[in-house]
């Protein structure tokens, strides 16, 4: 039963963040060209059968800018993710194999920008450096690197003492040599849970960057749905009971988020084999069945 | 911290050349030559491994520095006290709540890997812990306190202190909530997580030989094995508080350290910036080397390595 449940909830998650990416790459296919802000015909209203998810302050269609909304979230998803992945990985296996001097300098600064409080500190840097996407892309990659150093390091100092490294040592392999072509393959599945980690953070630190404020702004920005739930709630649509506005975008950060996590969880749990035990009650009592005396 | 601190007080730009040196008709503005005065203050000229030795002995001195928009002149450390303690209230409570409902959930569902119950409790944690925290606030506000007015909108001050504390606590119900919500599922996965690995285990059929009941196993030999990740998860989910704090109390505008920073960023207050991330810092710093010092007291097996 587990066994299938595991599959099922990558599955699930990956089809969900699919879904997603679909809805951001085809956005002017599924709801015609992006509206910003001047389009004051028609603000506040309710779904109805013109704007199947109503308006908001300014008259435009929310479907619309939920559906380009997703735009935002995948592109500072991914990129901080991608960016955060390399830094990590590159460190975290210098540090790891390399050892000594360079891990002591690696782990001190990754531990600087671990202890750090991750939403002040991407607060702070956005709010001084501007709301540009490189700057938020940036900010996000800053915070998340650590964590992904901090694994692939530890998988890399149990690695090093295999037996296939010490024998390539001994055939005279440099250490470069032995980082790219053995340690590198065998950290990849790690590196490939972890990214998927590490882009739902991206998503959900951007969208609280947005409710703060600080999300992307500029020339060519597309507004994303924290900003949408930030926008609802300067324009008190709390109180005026405008529901459409605050919750689809978050229910779509909660689904993009949650695609995540559930493939996250998924790949762990295939790849941990100490998890694949079969735990639990059930097979305490196999265990105990199969060892009785018959 | 990057950027110039005399832009928070002397905005760029204006038609004195705001804080600059000022010269014939203008020299009688107050501001004339503010930003130089500023800069040789606060030392801003000096190369940065002299401001840093500065900063540290000051920071010797408990002087923390001196609070320049937000609450201009006044200490630093007088504008954090206050707040603090409102805080470390809030998250003592939702801390505390966010445990025992963790602990009792990935009990249940450890136990029965795989089964209904885990499945469903697995499921709505994750969904709890994907939710945007602000959104989950909005949302709560939103049913809880103006379709159906359960909870109030506001915190109604009073004079009774007693009746004060009363209103406090039944207006933070909400912002507890929302703490509840989107963090249990960091201790109840955990705990289920590690109770798997335990299971297993040859003393866990050892105690099911001995004859204990189910209730038994689980409260003398898996859990007291289970707790440990447990620990360590709570030393991490410190670091994780400060930043789940910011927005909780700003969208509840409850007077704390999370507000309070939220203010200190968007008015460049950096002296109090500085010395709010410093306080966290050490917070987190604490809260792991305690859960280091605990780990050795509840796992005999760390002492003797």
């Amino acid at each position: 039963m587990a066994e299938i449940l595991r599959k099922k909830l990558a599955l699930a998650g990956l089809i969900i963040i699919l879904i997603f990416v679909f809805m951001a790459l085809l956005a002017p296919v599924l709801v015609g060209p992006y509206q910003s802000s001047l389009q004051f015909t028609t603000p506040d209203q309710p779904p109805s059968s013109q704007h199947p998810m109503g308006t908001d302050e300014s008259g435009r269609d929310i479907l619309n800018l939920l559906v380009y909304g997703s735009r935002v979230s995948v592109l500072v998803g991914f990129a901080a993710s991608f960016v955060a992945m390399v830094a990590g990985t590159a460190l975290g296996l210098v540090a790891g194999y390399y050892g000594k001097v360079t891990d002591q300098l690696i782990s001190r600064v990754t531990d600087f920008f671990l202890v750090i409080p991750w939403l002040p500190f991407v607060l702070v840097l956005v709010a001084v450096l501007g709301p540009s996407l490189q700057t938020i892309v940036f900010a996000i990659a800053l915070v998340s690197w650590p964590t992904t150093a901090r694994v692939i390091r530890s998988q890399v100092l149990s690695l090093k003492e295999r037996q296939f490294i010490e024998r390539a040592r001994a055939v005279g392999a440099g250490r470069a040599y032995i980082l790219r072509k053995h340690i590198l393959p065998n950290v990849m599945p790690l590196v490939w849970a972890e990214s998927v980690l590490t882009v739902s953070s991206a998503v959900f630190t951007e969208a609280f960057l947005s409710f703060f404020g600080l999300g992307w702004s500029g020339i060519g920005a597309i507004e994303s749905w924290g900003q949408m739930v930030n926008n609802a709630y300067n324009q008190l649509a709390i109180l005026r009971g405008q529901w459409w506005y605050f919750l689809p975008p978050g229910v779509f950060i909660t689904l993009l988020v949650l695609g995540f996590a559930m493939l996250g969880y998924g790949i762990e749990e295939i790849m941990n084999p100490a998890l694949k035990r079969r735990g639990g009650a059930v097979a305490m009592k196999k265990k105990l069945r199969a060892s009785a005396v018959p | 911290m990057p950027g110039d601190p005399t832009r928070a007080i002397i905005p760029r730009g204006g038609d004195i050349e705001a804080g600059g040196n000022c010269t014939g008709s203008q020299i009688g503005n107050a501001r004339c030559g503010l930003r130089a005065q500023l800069i040789a203050e606060w030392g801003l000229d000096k190369p940065v491994v002299v401001r840093y030795v500065i900063y540290l002995g000051n920071l010797f001195q408990g002087n923390l520095g001196t609070s320049i928009t937000v609450r201009p002149g006044v200490p630093v450390t007088q504008v954090i006290g206050p707040v603090l303690s409102t805080t470390l209230t809030l998250i003592g409570i939702a801390t505390f709540l966010t445990m025992w409902l963790g602990i009792i959930l990935g009990r249940i569902s450890g136990w029965r890997r795989g089964g209904k119950t885990d499945v469903s409790i697995t499921m709505f944690t994750l969904v709890g812990y994907s939710m945007p925290s602000f959104w989950v606030s909005l949302m709560l506000v939103f049913g809880l306190a103006y379709v159906v007015p359960v909870f109030p909108l506001q915190l109604q001050v009073s004079v009774d202190p007693v009746v004060n504390a009363l209103n406090t606590l039944y207006y933070w119900i909400l912002p507890i909530l929302v703490f509840v919500i989107t963090n249990v599922a960091w201790f109840s996965l955990t705990l289920r997580n590690s109770l798997t690995e335990v299971l297993p285990e040859d003393y866990m059929v050892t105690a099911a030989a001995k004859g204990l009941n189910e209730r038994q196993q689980l409260r003398w030999h898996a859990l007291p094995n289970a707790r440990l990740p447990v620990v360590t998860a709570s030393a991490l989910y410190f670091g994780w508080i400060v930043s789940g704090v910011i927005v909780i109390e700003t969208v509840f505008n409850i007077n704390g350290i999370g507000l309070l920073t939220w203010t200190a960023t968007q008015r460049n207050d950096y002296p109090l910036l500085g010395a709010i991330f410093l306080i966290a810092t050490i917070g987190v710093v604490v809260g792991n080397a305690v859960a280091d010092v605990l780990y050795t007291i509840l796992d005999p097996r760390v002492r003797e390595g």
